[in-house]
């Protein structure tokens, strides 16, 4: 799904240079469901910000999905984020002026589907999230849980291959974090790649795979997830259930 | 494009929007009226006069003392001034074009007529008359010598022949057979025959109703001890026998005094300089106007991109392109004239009326607003594509940044 | 804790000293527009003599033809027949009353290093002196009995007075014009007048008369105006017969005291133009009016329709650059939420977050003031520039420079007043928390 070999990032001021990221190398696989910890100014933004192609990388190769971004234009990446990425931040990031409903059909604007699939996804994706009643509220007539929910129905409607959770519970209570979290296990159990920043061991542990960054460089990789990656034809039994 | 969401979040921040709008509406109103009234002395001031304005120039003598006999110094000072070189036409007259003062009357087909059948000005000129405008006959004959008539204030007004304009003969006998024709100067008064008919030479006033009414008459008619000279000189050589009239009339006669000699070039430019100055300063108004509303929108809008740094770098996460976000910006701003643009018309036409009930305007012709209105569509992209370009260069990266 | 206010605003304002200077420069060029105006329309359209406008009245008649009304509105004519001048002066009803009209004449100075040149003056009654108060500088009037005596005498302007005679108290010399000796009988200190209102008819803003004669002297040596001349009918041939015509040509000012004597000439009038019906003349239904200055000022459109549409314009202007202003304010104000939170969050009221946004409103609005001010008099000059005959209107005098500061603060306070009540609704604590 996911492959960085001997990725670099170098930040340059005319004063310093700063190397965010150095020789960084990691292998997601489908299906995988990935905790990032690591303390702060660790290089973990960064590693997220590269994989979601917010960022370009200054050495090295990234594979995403089969495709090689390195050098990819900015409207190529900005369509491959669209297609394939689902971005969950931890402040959100709903934009404040529309509603949960115009909120949601933002990527697929971008996308360029059709008014009536559109309408037909972000109802679907609204009611994944137990939101299907609050289409027409504003992100400020809502908790922070429930914002998060419409976050996350946000980046679920375009169908992405890959989600990349940045803190997703980093602005929620024990309990709101609870039900994003179990919310996040669910759609991974469908079958969509999780990568998830965070700094809570807690939150961590229940991920298949935890990756541990210290000062832009991997340290602690397991080489083999714990659990069985599911097949394609588990996911075609578990539809069936 | 995607209007309804770009509406939808601007209903969010009406203020805003009204501000801009407001600001727009106004502009219109304000650019269309300000550019009809500007069309409209630029026309005004572009009527010819009929005369050849070119080469001509005029001047005032004043006699005084006793003993002094205007008519023998008129006919003097017109036989000096005729054989100076340079000199292609001299002629007395009592008034010029476009000088605002001069001698007007009504005009009757029969002798009783109660009102008259147009107010015509008249000019009181001798035979060289029509050759010291420089204005063409289309009909009839000019003057003969033998009927220039030796007028004062006192005389009644009853010349035997007359020439007309073009305009004024078309009124008077409106089935173009006024050559030959005899009206009345006044009522009571003995008839006078048209007999030539000029293309056109304006009244003295500029604002009459009727200023291509304009009749000649065949005299020498001093005001007082004044007398008054047109000179039309071989063309380019206005300038130079300017300065031998005047040091020449001046030592003919010491009784008198020779008035300031201008050209007709300088009396037009006096005669409109208000409205020159009415075009020049709704000429400002207008381009400040502009500039102060191009000003606003370029602030509001990087205002705005400032406050939506972080709702940019979202949008440009969940896939929008640089050339997404640049069009987004400018299909807002696009709303947002429009809107303005719908009040502003309705704000044109309120101002035009008005002008309309307390000034006696004409209405706002409709192409006007129009081409206002795409003039300001073009003004608010414009201004707003700084700020939108800045909005495109906002990096995706922003929205991971913990502010 | 205003000075503390204040220099908060001027910090901010330093802050960000493009938008800082564009909303300045928007409130300049506003008020500017809108004072360089205003100062005309204020100028032209006021009371040129405000002690006794109300009791200085113009006489008009309506002895026009009965097919044709003098103008399509039904105003009476602008100047009035010699015959009924000369009545009315015999009837001397008014408090004080004077008939003029302008006069052109030959002026031959003694002085034979000068040459004859023409001048412009006026041809009135001793009264004139009396009712429009001209300041002299040497000698006085002519008085009533020099009228009735037909005298040869006139007051002359300060600038004829420099020309013929260096300045100097020339009361007792002869000056010959048109070939007639005539004494001084007084000289005029510099008379300035914004309007020349006592005859609109020919030119509100012409220069001030060179010369004043006695109106039967000039009659006596058969001086036609130099001014406007209407008639309906023409007169027979001749001087007398153009003195009997119904042609208008002279104008008539009357001064009456109190209301109750306006009243009493009012009826007067009316009497005399019915008896006048009498004589065949007079075919209009009566039509007289006695408009005092300012009313007279307004019929004769002193302050012109270009003037009055130039005004409306500089006040849209303004409004659009207060619009402007406004915009930019909240965007300004609305920046700065956070700075707002932190202060409720440290103490600050309602009412000192409000001070603080209005006072800093304020300064943009004095600065704006001030550069508008400077703008205002190169507004001026243009306008002086352009209009050759507005020298005595397109002038800044106090009473303006205080308008227009006022104008500026109010502008700006008013243009701060809604983004500052935005400002004031920011929460304490919500701009901490999110940001």
């Amino acid at each position: 799904m996911l492959q960085m070999k001997h990725l670099s990032k170098v930040y340059r001021t005319h004063m310093v240079e700063t190397h965010a990221l150095r020789d960084f190398s990691i292998h997601v696989h489908d299906g995988e469901f990935v905790a990032v910890t690591g303390p702060s100014g660790s290089g973990k933004t960064t590693f997220l910000n590269i994989a979601g192609l917010l960022e370009e990388f200054s050495g090295g190769e990234y594979w995403l999905d089969g495709v090689d971004v390195r050098g990819m234009g900015d409207d190529a990446r900005s369509r491959l984020r669209n297609e394939k990425i689902g971005f969950i931040f931890q402040s959100f990031n709903l934009i404040p002026d529309l509603n949960l409903f115009d909120n949601v059909d933002v990527p697929l604007r971008y996308r360029g589907f059709a008014a009536a699939e559109r309408r037909k996804r972000i109802e679907e994706a609204l009611a994944r999230v137990g939101l299907a009643s609050r289409m027409k509220h504003y992100p400020s007539e809502l908790s922070g849980g429930q914002q998060q929910r419409a976050a996350i129905a946000r980046a679920l409607a375009g169908s992405p291959r890959l989600l990349l959770a940045d803190e997703p519970t980093g602005n929620l209570d024990s309990l709101m974090a609870r039900g994003v979290m179990e919310l996040l296990e669910d759609i991974n159990r469908q079958g969509t790649t999780i990568i998830m920043v965070t700094h809570d061991p807690e939150l961590a542990a229940r991920a298949q795979r935890n990756v541990h960054i210290i000062d832009g460089q991997v340290t602690d990789f397991d080489a083999e997830p714990r659990l069985r990656v599911p097949t394609r034809d588990d996911r075609a039994a578990l539809a069936a259930v | 494009m995607e209007i309804r969401p770009i509406l939808s979040a601007l209903m969010r921040s009406k203020v805003a929007m009204i501000l801009i709008g407001l600001q727009v509406a106004l502009t219109l109103a304000i650019v269309c009226n300000a550019l009809f009234i500007i069309g409209e002395r630029l026309e005004r001031m572009q009527r010819p006069s009929g005369m050849n304005e070119a080469d001509t120039f005029w001047f005032g003598s004043n006699g005084f003392g006793q003993g002094y006999d205007p008519f023998t110094v008129l006919r003097a000072d017109l036989a000096l001034l005729r054989q100076l070189p340079g000199v292609a036409a001299a002629s007395t007259t009592n008034s010029v074009p476009m000088i605002g003062g001069g001698w007007g009357t009504g005009i009757t087909l029969q002798p009783k007529q109660k009102t008259a059948t147009a107010d015509t000005a008249i000019y009181f000129v001798d035979d060289k008359g029509l050759d010291a405008f420089g204005t063409h006959l289309v009909a009839g004959r000019n003057f003969k010598p033998e009927e220039i008539a030796d007028l004062t204030m006192g005389n009644r007004l009853a010349p035997v022949s007359i020439i007309v304009t073009q305009a004024l003969a078309d009124k008077l006998f409106p089935d173009g057979d006024a050559l030959g024709k005899q009206v009345h100067l006044d009522e009571d008064t003995p008839a006078s025959t048209i007999v030539g008919i000029v293309d056109r030479l304006q009244q003295p006033w500029m604002d009459s109703r009727t200023v291509e009414y304009s009749t000649l008459v065949p005299a020498h008619m001093p005001y007082g001890n004044s007398t008054r000279y047109l000179v039309r000189t071989e063309p380019g050589r206005r300038d130079e026998v300017m300065k031998t009239v005047e040091q020449k009339l001046a030592e003919s006669n010491r009784s008198r005094i020779i008035g300031r000699i201008r050209t007709v070039e300088q009396t037009r430019r006096e005669a409109y300089a208000n409205d020159r100055a009415m075009m020049i300063i709704l000429g400002v108004v207008i381009v400040a106007l502009l500039a102060i509303t191009a000003l606003g929108i370029v602030g509001m809008a990087s205002f705005w991109v400032t406050q939506r740094t972080k709702q940019i770098g979202t949008r440009r996460a969940l896939g929008a392109t640089r050339g997404a976000i640049l069009r987004y910006f400018l299909t807002e701003n696009f709303l947002i004239t429009s809107g303005g643009l719908v009040f502003g018309t309705l704000l044109a036409y309120g101002f035009s009326l008005w002008l309309l009930t307390h000034y006696q305007a004409r209405l706002l012709p409709w192409y006007y607003v129009p081409v206002g209105c795409l003039c300001l569509w073009a003004l608010g992209q414009l201004a707003v594509l700084g700020p939108a370009t800045r909005a495109a260069r906002v990096p995706p990266a922003v929205v991971t940044r913990s502010v | 804790m205003f000075a503390y206010y204040v220099e908060l605003g001027l910090r901010s304002l330093k802050r960000n000293p493009v938008l800082t200077a564009l909303m300045v420069f928007g409130i300049a060029l506003g008020i500017a527009a809108s004072m360089t105006t205003l100062t005309v329309m204020h100028l032209m359209g006021s009371d040129p003599i405000p002690w006794k406008s109300d009791k200085l009245h113009y006489v008009q008649l309506d002895n026009w033809s009965a097919e044709q009304p003098y103008s399509d509105d039904g105003r009476p004519p602008d100047q009035i027949t010699y015959r009924d001048a000369v009545a009315l002066m015999q009837a001397a009803k008014a408090d004080r009353q004077a008939a003029m009209f302008k006069l052109s004449l030959p002026v031959q100075p003694e002085n034979p290093e000068l040459k004859p040149f023409q001048a412009l003056g006026r041809v009135t009654h001793a009264d004139f002196f009396a009712m429009f108060e001209p300041p002299f500088a040497h000698g006085g009037p002519w008085n009533r009995d020099q009228d009735a005596g037909h005298a040869r005498v006139v007051v002359l302007g300060k600038d004829i007075n420099e020309k013929l005679f260096g300045g100097q108290n020339s009361v007792g010399r002869t000056v010959r014009m048109d070939g007639v000796d005539y004494t001084v009988v007084g000289v005029l200190k510099d008379w300035k007048l914004r309007t020349r209102y006592y005859d609109l008819t020919n030119g509100a803003f012409a220069e001030p008369d060179e010369f004043y004669l006695p109106f039967t002297t000039a009659i006596d040596l058969k001086q036609r105006s130099s001014g406007n001349n209407s008639c309906w009918k023409s007169s027979d041939d001749g001087w007398d017969a153009y003195l009997e015509s119904d042609c208008v040509w002279i104008q008539m000012w009357v001064e009456l005291d109190s209301p109750a004597r306006l009243a009493e000439y009012k009826s007067f009038l009316d009497d005399y133009v019915s008896e006048q019906k009498k004589l065949g003349r007079f075919p209009r239904p009566l039509n007289n009016r006695l408009l005092d200055v300012t009313e007279w000022m307004r019929d004769q459109k002193v302050v012109s329709r270009d003037v009055e549409v130039q005004t409306g314009l500089g006040f849209a202007f303004l409004a659009v650059c207060l619009v402007n202003t406004i915009g930019l304010l909240l965007a300004k104000f609305t920046r700065k939420s956070g700075e707002i939170g932190l202060r409720r969050a440290l103490g600050a009221s309602r009412r000192n977050v409000f001070t603080q946004f209005l006072i800093e409103s304020g300064v943009v609005g004095l600065s704006g003031g001030l550069l508008g001010l400077l703008l205002t008099v190169l507004g001026l000059i243009a306008v002086r520039a352009l209009y050759a005959d507005y020298k005595s209107v397109a002038q800044l005098d106090w009473s303006m420079v205080a308008t227009t500061i006022a104008l500026a603060i109010v502008s700006a306070l008013l243009a701060g007043l809604y983004p500052t009540w935005r400002a004031c609704q920011v929460a304490p604590a919500a701009q901490l928390k999110t940001q």
